[in-house]
């Protein structure tokens, strides 16, 4: 008989009898799990995508500052995708007898390709969404513009050749980057009024854009066509985590938050299919001894037992994987709020990265202990005790286990992420096995010296030193996963969400002229501004530099601030802040120091006006740029406000009622202008909902395999348990004894994993923290009690459970057979 | 009750199991009685249920009718963990697939059984029950370094340690060679008759059988002739009410 129909005869006889139901049930939960997880993940990542698309009102853009070649458009359409294209500039209006700079921009149909406008009928009526954009011959003004303006909705705006009526109030548009910089009030006209406007000759400073949006793939394929065809000297490829610098942020971090809820479904997985594995290995001893006495050849043997664990692996996955992708879609249905948002569908990617993991790891693992099965002497099957206790074949492992390993940071994209889950994992087996061994030799030696039921229960470690270690490995990384989806969920993500509160400024005040700011500052807390700061800002050149810099930089305007003390949000990584009363210093924003190459101790001269203002830079600072802070990238010390020609911003939180405020406050202060960024701070905070939500998913999930993969690591020595309970009831053993026994081997199981996998977590949790989420998180003592009491009580109770058959084996079942 | 000097009592014992075809009588009607120090082999072919008999003569299980008094307790009236407690002391085990723990050394296996006992120093116990069985020199071998002969005798040596009352013996050359099952026999007895043990032993082989002083004969669950070592040979199913013992 060949190897392929041998295979699937034992398969067949195997399946029916049961013996490989719990191999498969592992493999399957475990590729189930994984398959969840990582669709789940990678729709609600998708999904994020989309709604930070809004940012960019595109999936993704280029800017130019000369006019974008109509190939482009075409390339895009040829993909598939949807465009539009916008030009802004900006440029004086005229409304009567006032004028204003406004940003005009001018917007093709279509625009935004997504995200929506929203308009009021006045520029104190309420928004609705629009779904269209001004029509030629119309426009669409900002309210803080026409409040600037003094004008309203029905007045003709004047700009370049154009007399336009402005026919809406433009409430919200969602590709409006939302800083304090922002000066100038939008005008939003038609791509041909401005087109026809004459304000778009030679010399003009416009800006083009063309946006691009629709599936994934072209979007994907038609960024890898920009690579090539962008002229990086006057065009930039945008994508939306580029567009607004707090939802990019927000982007990055929930990515960050997703990958990790993933890795720890994977480790769980991983450990399940190890353990699944290495038990489908040694079920098979008696087998290949049997073939053998029956004249099959190791080579013969060797390839059915390797196609019959494909087969399983292959059945595994077509079950795991539908199991998985029925799974995630009825616990989205059930958790995931906003369901009008909706999530994507899935992609087919996910599931076959997280089959192939499968198979990667259930070959790696198995493969080499069957590889083993090789040398079982025909002779086992009269006499069990030639067994020999099967080798690791280091090698054969790394191969097609360090594959799978390449499939999620491949898939994460972030190699850092990946390390460090993956690295500080890997640690904590070591240190796991390393530990269970000295337990293993250690409960030997103790064993002699203790009373009876401590004597039978460590010599129970002892017993079992391989499948001890083993155990104790698999539990200790399945409760270290369990343990950092806790602090993740809890901890990382509640610090994220606590860096929005509630009162997070959500209005700026721009163009405060010194003389005015205690009385800005008197009426903005008169109307219930909460969180208010008013800091001064001048605009400035620098224009010289003792150190080396970028030429470029030269001339290039920048806003700069100076502060007493260090500001919220700011953190020195290099020198230290200067003192309130100390003269002539500045300090840099890390991310401005790298682009210019400006280093501590180098002289600074910034020029605005006349005035100029000579500093040495002695201290650079990391800041947190997605805080919703008035933050600058120069701080300088506070004598330059004497020097410098400056305004004042103030960043303030503005409970309900706005609209009347804004009106007062533009009525009082004409030269104020009041920007509104609650509109970007819920996108923030929807990116935030979601990602929590989705975690809480991951963690029923993870808990769900968790729970699955304990029981399967429990369940492993319980064959062995059985007989041994059995022999020793045969000799005497009354069942406190053995429960004692069990009790005492389980508990000191779970004492090493638990406190290992606590330490392992809190660990890698602290590191993924500082490196990766830049949280300061120390790990509670809350998490040591809470997380060890659990992980102790859920071993020796799912120990329990598993083993209650080995308390209900009868003792004279010793008499009948060999094994029990 | 039982008399002073006897160890075992077996009363109209029987053993009653479901079945998918309905109740089915493993054994039936079963008496026999054992004295400190005696031998008793019970004999039969496979299926006849010796080996379910010696279960229930250790307390392994308990008949479905009958009564059985083991060192002058009545098993019936005892729990599981009670049986057990009572086994500890007063009963050795030797079983056909010798039954040793893999992992455990020759001296761990025989010490485990002591320790359950809760004997003092039992190490020294353990590691003199070995020297008696000729092992001394293999005490920290493992089983699987060892021949069956040699992994039978530690068993023997497990069995005797705690210095039983009695033994119970399935089959104990039967996964031995003639030769090997010889010295086995010679060991089991000659120890026996150190200690005073009475021993239960259940084979089919007529010739280990024929070293006990009784030999009881078992067939489709009731036993149905005594032999004695003196050659005498009894097929008598009256007799055995006569034999009841009183009590």
């Amino acid at each position: 008989m060949n190897s392929f129909a041998l295979s699937y005869r034992l398969l067949f006889r195997q399946g029916r009898s049961g013996t490989l139901g719990l191999l498969v049930a592992g493999l399957i939960v475990a590729t189930a799990a994984l398959v969840a997880v990582s669709v789940f993940t990678d729709r609600v990542g998708r999904a994020l995508e989309r709604q930070a698309g809004e940012a960019l009102a595109a999936d993704i853009a280029v800017n130019s500052r000369a006019p974008i070649p109509e190939r482009f458009d075409l390339e895009a359409e040829r993909l598939g995708l949807e465009t539009a294209r916008l030009i802004t500039l900006n440029t004086a209006l005229f409304v009567g007898e006032d004028s204003l700079l406004v940003e005009v921009k001018g917007a093709s149909q279509g625009y935004p390709l997504r995200g929506g406008l929203e308009t009021a009928s006045s520029s104190s009526g309420d928004s609705q969404a629009a779904d269209r954009i001004p029509a030629v011959g119309e426009a669409w003004m900002e309210p803080r513009g026409l409040r600037q303006l003094d004008a309203e909705v029905g007045d003709l705006a004047l700009f370049g050749v154009h007399e336009l009526p402005i026919t809406r109030a433009l409430t919200f548009e969602p590709d409006r980057s939302g800083g304090p910089f922002v000066l100038a009030p939008r005008l939003l006209v038609s791509i041909e009024d401005l087109r026809s406007s004459e304000l778009l000759g030679p010399g003009t400073r416009a800006r083009f854009r063309l946006l691009a949006a629709g599936d994934e793939q072209a979007v994907a394929a038609f960024n890898t066509w920009l690579k090539r065809e962008v002229d990086s000297a006057t065009q930039a490829i945008v994508t939306a985590s580029d567009a607004d610098e707090q939802t990019g942020a927000a982007l990055t971090q929930a990515r960050r938050f997703l990958g990790v809820a993933a890795l720890t479904t994977l480790i769980l997985s991983a450990v399940g299919i190890l353990l699944s594995a290495l038990r489908f290995a040694r079920s098979q001893r008696d087998l290949v001894a049997l073939l053998k006495s029956f004249g099959a050849t190791g080579s013969e043997v060797m390839s059915a037992l390797t196609m019959m664990l494909l087969w399983l692996v292959a059945l595994a996955i077509v079950l795991g994987g539908l199991a998985g992708l029925i799974a995630q879609a009825a616990i989205a249905q059930v958790l995931v709020e906003g369901q009008e948002t909706g999530l994507p569908p899935p992609r087919l990617w996910p599931v076959l990265s997280s089959g192939l993991f499968t198979l990667l790891l259930a070959v790696g693992f198995a493969l080499p202990p069957l590889i083993n099965l090789r040398q079982v002497p025909p002779m086992r099957i009269l006499n069990q005790s030639l067994d020999r206790t099967i080798g690791l074949g280091w090698v054969l492992w790394i191969v097609p286990v360090a594959s799978a390993m390449a499939i999620p940071i491949v898939q994460l994209g972030n190699l850092q992420l990946a390390a460090i889950v993956l690295g500080g994992s890997l640690a904590l087996a070591l240190v796991l096995a390393l530990a269970g061994w000295i337990a293993m030799r250690a409960s030997g030696a103790l064993a002699t010296r203790a009373r009876s039921s401590w004597r039978f229960g460590l010599a129970g470690l002892r017993r079992r030193r391989a499948a001890g270690v083993i155990q104790i490995t698999a539990l200790g990384l399945g409760l270290m996963a369990l343990l950092l989806l806790m602090i993740v969920r809890t901890e990382l993500l509640g610090q994220w969400r606590g860096s929005l509160p509630e009162s997070t400024p959500d209005h700026f005040a721009v163009n405060i002229q010194p003389d005015q700011v205690d009385s800005v500052e008197r009426a903005l807390l008169e109307a219930g501004a909460e969180r208010l700061q008013i800091r001064p800002m001048a605009n400035v050149n620098l224009v010289d530099s003792t150190g080396r810099l970028d030429d470029d930089r030269f001339g290039r305007q920048v806003n700069v601030s100076w502060i007493e003390k260090l500001p919220p949000a700011n953190r020195i990584v290099e020198g230290t802040f200067f003192a309130a009363d100390a003269t002539s210093q500045v300090s840099l924003a890390q991310r401005w120091a790298e682009r210019t190459g400006a280093r501590l101790g180098d002289t600074l001269t910034f020029e605005s006006g006349a005035q100029r203002f000579t500093a040495t830079v002695t201290s650079i600072r990391d800041v947190e740029w997605d805080s919703f802070n008035v933050n600058f990238f120069i701080l300088m010390s506070p004598d330059a406000g004497q020097r410098l020609p400056h305004q004042n911003i103030a960043s303030f939180y503005l409970p309900g009622g706005e609209e009347s405020v804004l009106r007062e406050i533009s009525r009082g202060f004409p030269n104020v202008s009041v920007i509104d960024v609650g509109a970007l701070l819920d996108r923030v905070s929807d990116i935030i909902d979601r990602v929590s939500s989705a975690a809480q998913v991951v963690f029923v999930f993870t808990l769900l395999a968790g729970l699955v993969v304990l029981l399967a690591a429990l369940e492993a020595t319980r064959d062995e348990r059985r007989h041994e309970s059995a022999l020793i009831r045969t000799l005497g053993a009354d069942n406190a004894l053995i429960r004692r026994g069990l009790l005492i081997e389980y508990g000191m199981m779970a004492l090493i994993a638990a406190f290992l996998a606590t330490v392992g977590a809190a660990l890698v949790g602290w590191l993924l923290a500082r490196e990766l989420f830049d949280f300061s998180y120390q790990p509670s003592a809350l998490l040591f009690i809470a997380g060890f009491l659990s992980a102790f009580i859920l071993v020796v109770g799912s120990g329990w459970w598993g083993n209650r058959s080995v308390l209900a084996t009868p003792p004279v079942r010793i008499l009948r057979t060999g094994k029990l | 009750m039982s008399q002073p000097d006897q160890l075992l009592l077996c009363d109209q014992v029987g053993y009653t199991v479901e079945a998918p075809s309905g109740q089915l009588d493993i054994l039936n009607d079963i008496s026999l009685d054992l004295n400190t120090g005696e031998t008793l082999a019970i004999v039969g072919a496979s299926g006849s249920g010796k080996t379910t008999l010696l279960g229930l003569l250790a307390g392994l299980e308990l008949p479905t009718q009958g009564r059985i008094h083991l060192a002058g307790e009545d098993l019936g009236q005892l729990d599981e963990n009670a049986r057990a407690r009572l086994r500890r002391k007063r009963v050795g085990f030797v079983f056909q697939s010798f039954h040793l723990l893999p992992s455990l050394t020759a001296l761990e296996n025989v010490l485990l059984a002591l320790e359950i006992g809760g004997f003092s120093a039992a190490r020294e116990r353990a590691a003199k029950a070995l020297e008696d069985v000729g092992l001394s020199h293999r005490l920290d071998h493992y089983p699987r370094q060892m021949s069956g002969g040699e992994q039978q005798r530690v068993a023997i040596a497990r069995a005797f340690a705690g210095d039983p009352g009695i033994l119970f013996a399935d089959e104990p050359t039967g996964n031995l060679d003639r030769r090997t099952g010889e010295v086995i026999a010679d060991l089991l007895f000659s120890i026996n008759q150190e200690h005073g043990t009475a021993l239960v032993l259940v084979t089919h082989d007529p010739r280990l059988a024929q070293r006990c002083a009784r030999i009881e004969e078992i067939e489709d669950g009731r036993l149905i002739s005594r032999h004695s070592s003196d050659g005498s040979h009894e097929v008598d199913e009256s007799r055995r009410a006569a034999d009841r013992p009183s009590g």
